[in-house]
């Protein structure tokens, strides 16, 4: 690919980047030649894709990194900036494992409600603080991985709705509050073929009709090439006057918007 | 019968209450959250409850100054964000399910227009996650002839000079008894039909 004048070798972090979507936006940061560090918990999945981002032609790293653990994602951050000296984006794309499982709003225990909020937003409120200082020295941004039932709402997975919409009010108000330092704030919210997609296949095997059926491309995103490449555009310095926006990254699918 | 009196399941302070008077409506406040027990009982009680042609909900917590994101720490952040918000989960999970066949579920959530969020971030974070309950509260509802609306006031969170441009309407932010009671009424209407899912901004037009 033609590397852009002023995105050479960047320093990004994504959270959850062992597989799916998170995955697939580090191997596109790593098409660019940026220094991607995947944050996460299981240290010899992050490790394999830390290598293929090197195989990709960037540097890949890993740091350990829980969100769900208050203070793990600040502790990430602060390795990363004693390690590199700067950062220039940040990604959360990491989700409650409880994402995919249906559920009735009325029905959901507290601790279950208290996990989602934790890993979605409590991980993204420690983030931000420990990022800001390195994105305001950098002029860089931070990027959160929505979704379309953040706009939408879903009947049988109110949680993560609910939380993928808090995580797009996050981004709209911290736009115009970071705006004034130089640092955009941007969500994507993407429609990608994932292990967690297929697991949510598994468990609502009409989701896949429903899903699938008002999209008008008729398919699921590559995580790789069509959303972590969506992704890599939002950090790049080719997107220097993006702030506030949610890029859907659906295939059309999202009849919300 | 269903009961012909509104219900309203809210957050007890002095703003909802005036949001009672306005509306007519049988209180039913919610928990303090203490423990996961102090929730199951409560939410036992009230989903124990007769059903109701319309259901109002609002979490309205104590009035705070607006800081930047990076002032929040992890308990300011959680005394305006993951408190509220974990209320609201309850409280439309609760309203759903007390709301009758055909009835009308209607949240009444601050929101600060987008031109007045720097500060507020926690509160937009809160009424955009709102709005995508109530959707899904619509989803699942929307079968047994549901409709779950949404009104947002920015009462509360409006501190010094406003950016221009200067809201189209005076008045702002409005008052309960007039510009949130009305929009709520607005969505319980008895000849308004077929909308659901949708949001009514009242704030004098601020989010134009």
């Amino acid at each position: 690919m033609t590397k852009t004048i002023g995105n050479e070798r960047k320093v990004v972090v994504v959270t959850g980047a062992t597989g799916g979507v998170g995955r697939g936006i580090a191997l596109a940061c790593g098409e660019a030649g940026w220094s991607v560090w995947i944050a996460a918990r299981r240290e010899k999945e992050g490790q394999a894709v830390a290598a293929e981002v090197d195989a990709r032609g960037g540097v890949g790293h890993f740091v350990a990194c829980d969100v769900g653990v208050p203070d793990s994602s600040a502790s990430a951050i602060a390795t990363i900036l004693a390690e590199e000296g700067r950062l220039d984006g940040v990604v959360h794309n990491a989700t409650s494992g409880l994402s995919p499982v249906p559920v009735s709003l009325a029905e959901v225990e507290l601790a279950d409600f208290q996990d989602h909020v934790n890993v979605a937003l409590g991980a993204l409120h420690s983030l931000a603080r420990a990022s800001f200082a390195a994105l305001k020295e950098s002029r860089g941004s931070l990027l959160l991985m929505t979704s379309e039932a953040g706009f939408e709402g879903k009947a049988k997975l109110s949680p993560y709705a609910g939380v993928k919409g808090a995580q797009r009010g996050f981004a709209r108000a911290l736009a115009r509050e970071w705006g004034r330092d130089g640092v955009r704030v941007n969500s994507i919210a993407p429609l990608a073929s994932t292990p967690a997609m297929e697991r949510a296949f598994e468990l609502d095997p009409a989701m896949a009709d429903r899903v699938l059926g008002r999209n008008p491309l008729r398919r699921l995103g590559d995580a790789t090439e069509e959303i972590g490449r969506a992704a890599r555009f939002l950090l790049s310095d080719d997107a220097s006057y993006v702030t506030g926006h949610t890029l859907m990254v659906d295939g059309g699918s999202c009849p919300a918007v | 019968m269903p009961d012909d009196r509104p219900l309203l399941i809210a957050t007890e302070n002095e703003e909802t209450s005036r949001l009672a008077t306005g509306l007519d409506a049988d209180f039913v406040s919610l928990p303090d959250l203490t423990s996961p027990e102090t929730f199951e009982a409560w939410r036992a009680r009230v989903l124990a409850g007769d059903a109701r042609e319309r259901v109002i909900v609002s979490v309205w917590p104590p009035a705070t100054d607006a800081d930047d994101l990076v002032e929040l720490d992890a308990e300011a952040w959680a005394r305006r964000f993951e408190q509220p918000y974990l209320l609201w989960n309850f409280a439309l999970g609760a309203a759903a399910k007390r709301a009758a066949d055909g009835g009308r579920v209607v949240a009444v959530c601050q929101a600060p227009a987008g031109l007045d969020a720097p500060g507020r971030t926690p509160e937009l974070a809160i009424a955009d996650g709102v709005l995508s309950l109530v959707r899904s509260v619509a989803a699942a509802e929307g079968p047994r002839g549901v409709c779950a609306n949404l009104v947002t006031t920015p009462i509360g969170l409006v501190q010094g000079d406003l950016v221009a441009p200067a809201p189209p309407l005076d008045g702002f932010p409005g008052t309960i008894e007039t510009h949130v009671v009305g929009a709520v009424r607005t969505f319980l209407a008895a000849d308004i039909e077929g909308l659901t899912g949708r949001v009514l901004a009242a704030d004098g037009g601020r989010t134009l």
